[in-house]
């Protein structure tokens, strides 16, 4: 007994041993570290699930203006509309094991082709795990079915979306860019961290610039889930916030107009002959653009590219045929000419280097300059000839005349001066005093505008001439393969050669010229609104914030000197018979951009209206289209008719063959 | 000691019936109670979403704890000493029962924690014979070793008390039982060391134990989801789903409980049915989520008031078999205590054993109160 009784007294100690153990942890659980629990305590039960928010509009100022006016006719370029979407989640699909049945059941359901849904699956784009859509706008009746035998259809969801409505059709198309699902590198990136695995992102355009804004923020519900998913409890709601709207710069008729006029120009182009013995055949005319600047603020007004797109394509998912339109064609519909691509500007640079010289003394207001047929440098062995576009030599006379009628070798010679002036002083700093005066106007620089993709052009120098790429090497010679040679700058002068801008760019510069030497950023939102209409942004073109180093007097004999080239004896008088020039003058500047075989001539014209007190800049560009005054010059006059209403008087195809 | 003087003074004037120890009573009747309340608390939010009657599972355990009192009365009103005269024989009922088991088609079961023979027609009988074979082992390992012919335990007595022992625990451990194996063990070790078995024998048996266990495992004796515990517990970076499962909810429940506990019926996670077998197993999450730390170690301290009272009651014990009764008893007690709160808490692997008068049970309940019962009838008779 005396043993066990001892015995008991180590049970005892063991059973206490016990207890404390017991103790000490639940105080390490309940006490020290219950917060920890607490809050896992909360992850569990707690589902958050969120709402998609509505998509901000997009409107033009003056279809806006009408909105706040409370017109029901207000249209805007782009709105939202209630789209059924099939989606299918790829893996699960696979995971099921019925894949087969399942995409034939599909098919026949929805109408649709196994390897249309097949190659919509298989889009790379998006991970397998992401829902992916296979069919759009399906009825309702689709949805019941699905979802009351939701066993048969494993990986298939049917998901009210909100999808991107186009009430005014293709205006606009490259401007407004279009919506897609984020692709599966973007949703890793930190700037998309709070999107899910199908929102919708804008991919270019302003539904991509402005994707921020017009996305809004989504809503979330908040509910208390059992262990089995079930909802037990509304834990509250937030409302999504719709995103906001944007308001455009653009005038939608001005906008129409432009579209109009391109297209009409660029039909009216592969109608007219191009005789030189070099191609011999019609004007291929197959891409061009025109911008509308507001010249005092430097909004866009009008920007067309052709060839375009419709942006409805997108909104059900491209077929076939459409992708490979956009994508693959060497039509390359989807790339914006207006600032997406550059291009030799030809004559229109004549304002911008003719100032450059007369503020390097290179050149001066008053004295008369000659315009011989032919040009060769001063001392050049190879006696290089550059031609005038006259073949005989012309009246020496002041730069304004100059001007007037697009003489070339007077410009030539100047590029020799300045080519002569960085010879002397090669190793400088600050040698070549054109290109740098050249690029204070923008060129070679991007613009800045609230769009992506932009390009920035080039003006050629010494460095880029010598530099290997454009030197190449015994065995294959580049384009200069001696490098920087006089030519260079000869050219450059009259905006050939080398140097390539933007037609957005082109039209900053005459922007700039008329707005008394203050640039204006170019944009195409004026600003945005929520959707109670308060303004929240407004973009400003922070005009006068640069400016171009010449007095008003330059300025204004030089717009002086363009307001001839539409008149008799100017380059483009032939397309602007009939315009009432006295009501609106016009200061503008024709172009004839050579680019070499293969490719025919690129037409230009860029004008400024009024002329006294300059409201608009308008360019148009159109590729192998030959004389800016035969194609370029005719689709501007139409641009500034349907601005001011003006009845077209314009006279039928007219090749007067100026530059 | 001068206790057990006076008392035996006494002895003639007080008739057995009067001696009930109210506390261990009261202590017991405590824990049934709190134990209804708990399994309220975990089944009835469930139950009602999924149409059914709320209290349903409250009212199974009253009705298996009234049994159960009634029970404990009837364990009362004979001398404990029946017990070892019919030990063999209840020992032999227990391993028939056990082997019942083995044959197909007979038991039935929910859970990988208990094996059950259904007795066809009586749906509402499930008897779990391993439950059974706790007490049935108590008592007869009691029996053995209070009839030793020396003081303290020979080699061969030590080695019987393991074969017999061992053969118990075979047929559990085949019925995949590992949680009760473990309190068959814990009752053997209890009873032997309490016997007075030297220490060397002990040790050489708790090397036994320890080549037993490793043999079972690299024989694959054990089962995977139990590996799969074992494994969730020791390793908790590379565990299988539910295992780990099990072990973060119930964890979750009990730290987010707190100081005071979020209040009854409060308890998010028991309520939402997070928790794993948060009725039976792993009833004291809902203790530690809703009453917090002050409720689970008040519930701890009514489990410590019972062994405190057992172990009174071994010592008082007039002879050795009721000792031993007592202390096989507390042993079984305290070791599903132990395992049970440990494993909800996180410090002891998981394994199915039954919290004693909390969790959710018919036979485990029963036979709890079939241990209290001999208890109490060991204290009552401690005098004659």
């Amino acid at each position: 007994m005396e043993r066990s009784s001892s015995r008991l007294k180590v049970f005892a100690i063991l059973v206490a041993i016990m207890f404390a153990a017991l103790s000490t942890r639940l105080w390490f659980l309940q006490v020290l570290a219950t917060e920890v629990y607490a809050q896992e305590a909360q992850n569990n039960s707690v589902r958050t699930a969120k709402t998609d928010a509505l998509r901000g509009e997009i409107w033009t100022s003056d279809q806006y203006a009408k909105e706040e006016a409370g017109s029901s006719s207000a249209t805007p370029l782009v709105t939202n509309r209630k789209s059924l979407e099939v989606r299918v989640n790829k893996q699960e699909l696979i995971e099921s094991g019925r894949a087969e049945r399942v995409l034939l059941r599909l098919s026949e359901m929805l109408d649709i082709p196994v390897e249309e849904i097949n190659d919509k699956l298989a889009d790379k784009q998006y991970f397998d795990y992401q829902p992916k859509p296979i069919a759009e706008f399906v009825d309702e009746e689709v949805r019941f079915y699905i979802e009351e035998h939701a066993d048969q259809f494993p990986g298939v969801d049917v998901v009210d979306a909100s999808v991107r409505a186009y009430p005014m059709g293709t205006t606009a198309a490259h401007t407004l860019g279009w919506v897609g699902q984020i692709d599966a590198d973007q949703v890793e990136e930190d700037a998309y961290r709070n999107y899910g695995n199908s929102d919708l992102v804008g991919k270019t355009g302003v539904e991509l610039t402005y994707e921020k804004w017009l996305r809004g923020r989504k809503g979330v519900q908040r509910y208390v889930v059992n262990s089995d998913g079930e909802t037990i409890r509304n834990l509250g709601e937030v409302d999504p916030t719709p995103g906001d709207n944007l308001v455009l710069t653009l005038d939608s008729n001005v906008q129409k107009s432009a579209e109009v006029a391109l297209q009409e120009g660029m039909e009216r182009a592969r109608t007219i002959f191009d005789d030189d013995p070099d191609f011999n055949k019609y004007f291929e005319a197959n891409a061009g653009a025109v911008v509308v600047l507001d010249a005092k603020t430097g909004g866009v007004v009008a920007m067309a590219s052709n060839p375009s797109y419709d942006p409805r394509w997108f909104v059900r998912g491209l077929k076939p045929q459409e992708y490979r339109y956009l994508f693959k064609s060497p039509r390359a519909p989807a790339l914006d000419r207006a600032f997406q691509q550059d291009y030799i500007p030809g004559s229109t640079f004549k304002p911008f280097t003719a100032l450059a010289a007369v503020k390097e003394g290179v050149a001066d207001l008053g004295s008369y300059y000659g315009c011989p047929a032919e040009y060769v440098h001063p001392g050049d062995a190879s006696e290089t000839t550059f031609h005038n576009w006259s073949t005989v030599d012309l009246a020496a006379r002041p730069l304004n005349e100059l001007l007037k009628i697009s003489c070339d070798t007077s410009f030539y010679a100047w590029g020799s001066e300045f080519y002569n002036r960085y010879v002397q002083n090669q190793f400088g700093e600050n040698n070549e005093p054109l290109q740098r005066d050249l690029r204070q106007w923008g060129f070679q620089h991007p613009t800045g505008l609230d769009l992506p993709g932009e390009v920035e052009g080039l003006i050629p120098d010494a460095a880029w001439g010598n530099a290997p790429e454009q030197k190449g090497t015994e065995q294959e010679p580049g384009i200069l393969p001696f490098g920087w040679v006089p030519g260079g700058d000869i050219l450059l002068m009259i905006g050939s050669g080398y140097a390539t801008v933007t037609p957005l760019q082109l039209a900053q510069a005459y922007a700039t010229l008329a707005n008394e030497g203050k640039i204006c950023q170019p944009h195409v939102v004026d600003r945005i609104v929520d959707d109670t209409g308060e303004t929240v942004k407004k973009v400003s073109g922070h005009c006068g914030e640069r400016t171009v180093p010449y007095t008003q007097d330059q300025l204004d004999y030089i717009l002086d000197a363009l307001t001839n080239v539409p008149k008799l004896g100017g380059t483009a008088y032939s397309a602007f018979q009939g315009f009432p020039l006295e009501q609106y003058p016009i200061a503008g500047k024709t172009g004839t951009a050579f680019r070499g075989y293969p490719f025919q001539d690129t037409s230009w014209f860029a004008g400024v209206v009024p002329a006294n007190d300059p409201q608009y800049v308008v360019v148009a560009m159109v590729e192998q289209a030959g004389f800016g005054s035969d194609v370029a010059a005719p689709i501007v006059r139409k641009v500034i008719e349907g601005i001011y209403g003006i009845e077209s008087g314009a006279p039928a195809v007219v090749t007067a063959g100026q530059d | 000691m001068a206790d057990l003087v006076a008392g035996r003074v006494f002895a003639q004037e007080r008739r057995p019936i009067r001696h009930v120890d109210l506390t261990l009573l009261v202590v017991t009747a405590a824990l049934v109670v709190i134990g209804l309340f708990a399994i309220y608390s975990a089944t009835s939010q469930t139950l009602r979403q999924d149409g059914l009657d709320p209290l349903s599972r409250v009212n199974k355990q009253v009705a298996t704890a009234v049994l159960g009192f009634i029970v404990l009365l009837v364990m009362m009103t004979f001398d404990y000493r029946f017990l070892k005269v019919y030990a063999g024989f209840i020992y032999g009922i227990t391993l028939f029962l056990l082997l019942v088991l083995q044959i197909p088609g007979v038991s039935g079961g929910e859970g990988a924690t208990s094996n059950y023979i259904d007795i066809p027609g009586v749906s509402l009988l499930q008897i779990s014979p391993s439950e059974f074979a706790k007490v049935g082992l108590i008592i007869i390992l009691s029996a053995m070793l209070s009839e030793l012919r020396t003081p303290v335990p020979m080699l061969s007595d030590v080695v019987r008390v393991l074969m017999v022992a061992g053969l118990t625990m075979g047929l559990v451990f085949l019925n995949v039982e590992i949680g009760t194996t473990i309190v068959l063990m814990a009752i053997t070790v209890g009873i032997l060391v309490v016997a007075g078995t030297r220490a060397k024998h002990l040790i050489a048996l708790a090397a036994g134990a320890i080549i037993l266990i490793v043999l079972a495992f690299q024989l694959g004796a054990i089962k995977d989801y139990q590996v799969a515990r074992l494994t969730a517990f020791f390793d908790s970076g590379n565990a299988a789903e539910d295992a780990r499962y099990n072990l973060e909810q119930s964890e979750i429940a009990v730290g987010s409980g707190g100081m005071f506990g979020r209040g009854y019926l409060h308890g998010t996670q028991t309520n939402l049915d997070y928790v794993p077998e948060q009725h039976t197993d792993f009833i004291f999450t809902v203790i530690g989520e809703e009453f917090g730390f002050f409720g689970s170690v008040f519930v701890l301290g009514l489990f410590a008031a019972l062994l405190w009272r057992a172990i009174r009651i071994a010592y008082l014990s007039k002879d050795s078999f009721g000792t031993y009764l007592a202390t096989g008893v507390a042993s079984m007690f305290a070791i599903q205590m132990f395992v049970n709160v440990g494993m909800v808490i996180g410090i002891m692997p998981i394994t199915g054993i039954p919290l004693p008068f909390l969790s959710y049970g018919g036979t485990a309940m029963l036979v709890n109160f079939v241990a209290v019962g001999i208890l109490l009838n060991v204290h009552m008779r401690r005098f004659k």
